[in-house]
């Protein structure tokens, strides 16, 4: 009995230390570099996570690890039907000004936000509360696969986050060599969101313009979203226009491209813009701002590579990457019209 | 002897003014016609020239359809921001009386951004137009409200336009906070003003919210003399100070709605119009009304052709690019003055 007795202490005094260190021992340090360039170290395995904008939170569900959200930007409400469960978490405010102290309540391990956005100072009052903060530019096509591999090792989602690289390397590589050789490369006129406002150089629609094989015409600016005259587009003359429009509307919600037909009309009918080749021959698009830039702007940029070279990749269907993108990587049925509709009788070719 | 001395110097001082409103608006008219010849496309003075008599196809439809709205809507819009000032400054009695010290600015961009960020603005910019100016008229509507509950005395007026302009201020920020990144851009560019929208039909509203209340103003300008004397005198002088701040309330708010729904937030214009007007040809509201008008409409077209040319092909914003001339110029006359104004 009392030999029992010794026993079952010596084993208590053992298992005791065990049961604290053994926790630790499965925890580890990884370093991850995000889109500042910087290394900051991450415990791992990650277990509860605050995502502050959309982008982010479309990537973790890329790597199925949506049930590791813990907290979401509070504009996540506007759509319920494309975030489903998700629009439940908590809100922890807005993507430009996070609620400082609901994040700290949630004791996230990481929380993932836009690189400058928010400040530095904000950053610093995370880190001060032991809260790690991952800035990656999630809506940039060119480093977007690098941002997704790095977010996939330090979640152990890598299988995950290869299947949706390879996805989109596949038909980001064959689009670009495809355009490689093509001239002569059309002159496009990218008007961001605003009248007006330009995609100029180091933005997302430059991006996307160069890697469908056009000329932005507003590579020349000295700023991303320059403002410019109506004057200046016209006498430039640009083969094609392209216009990411802010719809609004909710996922799927849009049966036609109504919506989006009157911006491209409007577009059509600004003064003296009949000037224009693009105008005349009707070459004048626009697309939704939910696949012009972020984890979607490669199917912008198949709607895209279609507008500014016609006939050029047959086998490319912008409809059925879209599909393919939101069966595989997001669990969603493909509804709704995310570009506006040809323009009747146009043949989308140069005049 | 004395009296007609007096009278002889009234005289001189009614021609000189007569004449410097002649010299604002030669100045205003070479302005215009420097405006029509700059661009960004290889159409110059003689096209200009040319197409005004025949149709020169391309030069043509650039110069009737792009420049020649965009200079007479800088010219409309500083005309109506520089009126509407100094009838603010007028019946508040107040120098630093604006329609954006009253909210009307405010209110105007408050009405675009529930639009941009609730309604689908970004497709619908004629709605986000429409809903500048209903909230600018709105807020002009509140402030008459208020003030015809406490006998439309000037300091009601303007603490009740500067708390309301706060709130408005808030009320935006927190719908952009509520907004995503592309609407939050969206939001931003309209507040920083622009006249590359302006085309005919939004130029034939504005100058009729402009010009029709232009010439009322100036039938009541010896009531706005009158009222700068003390409410008491004009009172007693027969001026029925209530209804005339009421009136010009409407009035004025009317003409800053009708320009500011269209080209966005052009602030300080009319502020400062009215006030290098006072500086180089005194206070009669005679000539002080539509000299402020013809200094507003130069100081928002000098801004327009600076704005498209010394950064070109970037436009730097109209609201930006107005205070950048207009602070350094209204600075020269503060130091140079000689004697008080106001």
């Amino acid at each position: 009995m009392i030999a029992a007795y010794r026993v079952s202490i010596a084993a208590v005094l053992l298992l005791q230390p065990l049961c604290i260190i053994a926790p630790a021992l499965g925890a580890s340090q990884n370093e991850v570099v995000d889109a500042l360039g910087r290394k900051v170290e991450v415990v791992t395995p990650v277990r509860r996570i605050v995502a502050l904008n959309s982008d982010a939170v479309e990537v973790l569900r890329i790597l199925n690890v949506q049930d590791l959200i813990v907290g979401v930007f509070s504009q996540i409400d506007a759509d319920p039907q494309f975030w489903g469960d998700l629009v439940n978490r908590r809100k922890v405010g807005s993507w430009r000004e996070p609620n400082s102290e609901v994040i700290v309540e949630l004791e996230p391990d990481i929380v993932l936000a836009y690189a400058k956005t928010p400040s530095p100072e904000w950053e610093a009052r995370m880190a001060a509360r032991g809260i790690r903060v991952l800035r990656f530019e999630l809506y940039r096509i060119d480093s977007l696969e690098r941002e997704v591999r790095e977010l996939g090792r330090v979640l152990d989602r890598k299988e995950e986050a290869e299947r949706f690289c390879s996805w989109h390397d596949l038909w980001l590589r064959r689009i670009r060599e495809k355009v490689a050789s093509v001239v002569p490369r059309p002159s496009v006129y990218v008007e961001s969101y605003g009248d007006y406002v330009s995609a100029g150089p180091t933005t997302g629609g430059d991006q996307m313009c160069v890697d469908a094989g056009g000329r932005n015409i507003s590579d020349v600016m000295a700023i991303p979203f320059p403002r410019v005259t109506p004057e200046w587009v016209v006498a430039q003359d640009p083969d094609v226009v392209v216009k990411a429009a802010v719809s609004n509307a909710k996922y799927g919600a849009a049966e036609s491209g109504a919506a989006l037909n009157r911006v491209r009309d409007r577009i059509m009918q600004r003064p003296a813009w009949n000037l224009i080749k693009a105008v005349s021959s009707g070459r004048v698009h626009v697309l939704d701002s939910s696949i012009w830039v972020g984890p979607r702007a490669i199917i912008g940029l198949a709607y895209m590579i279609q507008w500014l070279h016609p006939g050029l990749m047959a086998d490319l269907s912008p409809e059925a990457l879209h599909k393919e993108y939101l069966e595989t990587f997001q669990k969603l049925p493909y509804k709704g019209v995310f570009v506006s509709d040809p323009v009747a009788g146009s043949d989308g070719k140069c005049p | 002897m004395r009296s007609e001395a007096v009278s002889q110097g009234y005289i001189a001082r009614n021609r000189q003014k007569k004449l410097l409103l002649v010299f604002a608006f030669l100045l205003l008219a070479m302005m215009a016609a420097v405006g029509l010849s700059v661009g960004a496309s290889a159409v110059g003075p003689l096209d200009v020239l040319e197409s005004l008599f025949r149709d020169t196809g391309r030069a043509n439809t650039i110069i009737w359809q792009l420049r020649m709205p965009r200079i007479v809507m800088a010219m409309l819009v500083g005309f109506g921001l520089g009126v509407a000032g100094t009838v603010f400054q007028a019946i508040l009695k107040n120098p630093l009386a604006s329609p954006f010290t009253l909210g009307i600015g405010s209110g105007a961009g408050f009405g675009a951004v529930v639009v941009i960020i609730f309604m689908r603005g970004g497709l619908y910019p004629q709605l986000a137009a429409a809903s500048a100016f209903v909230f600018s008229l709105l807020s002009a509507f509140f402030i008459l409200g208020i003030a015809k509950m406490k006998h439309a005395s000037s300091e009601t007026m303007i603490l009740t336009g500067i708390a309301q302009m706060f709130l408005f201020s808030a009320l935006s920020a927190f719908f952009q906070y509520m907004g995503t990144m592309e609407q939050v851009y969206e939001v931003t560019f309209w507040h920083f003003g622009s006249l590359s929208k302006a085309g005919w039909r939004e130029i034939g509203f504005t100058s009729l919210m402009v010009l029709i209340p232009f010439p009322l103003l100036v039938r009541r300008a010896w009531d706005f003399n009158l009222l700068a004397t003390g409410d008491e005198s004009a009172l007693a002088l027969g001026v029925d100070v209530e209804r005339l701040r009421m009136w010009g309330v409407i009035a004025a708010s009317l003409i800053t709605a009708g320009c500011i729904c269209f080209t966005g937030v052009i602030g300080f214009v009319g502020l400062v119009a009215p006030h290098i007007v006072r500086m180089t040809m005194g206070s009669d509201h005679c000539t002080l009304i539509p000299a402020s008008g013809l200094v507003g409409g130069l100081l928002v077209l000098a801004a327009d052709i600076l704005a498209n040319t010394v950064w070109a092909p970037q436009v730097i914003p109209i609201g930006i690019m107005t205070s950048f001339i207009g602070v350094p110029f209204f600075f020269y006359l503060l130091m140079k003055r000689t004697r008080e104004y106001w």
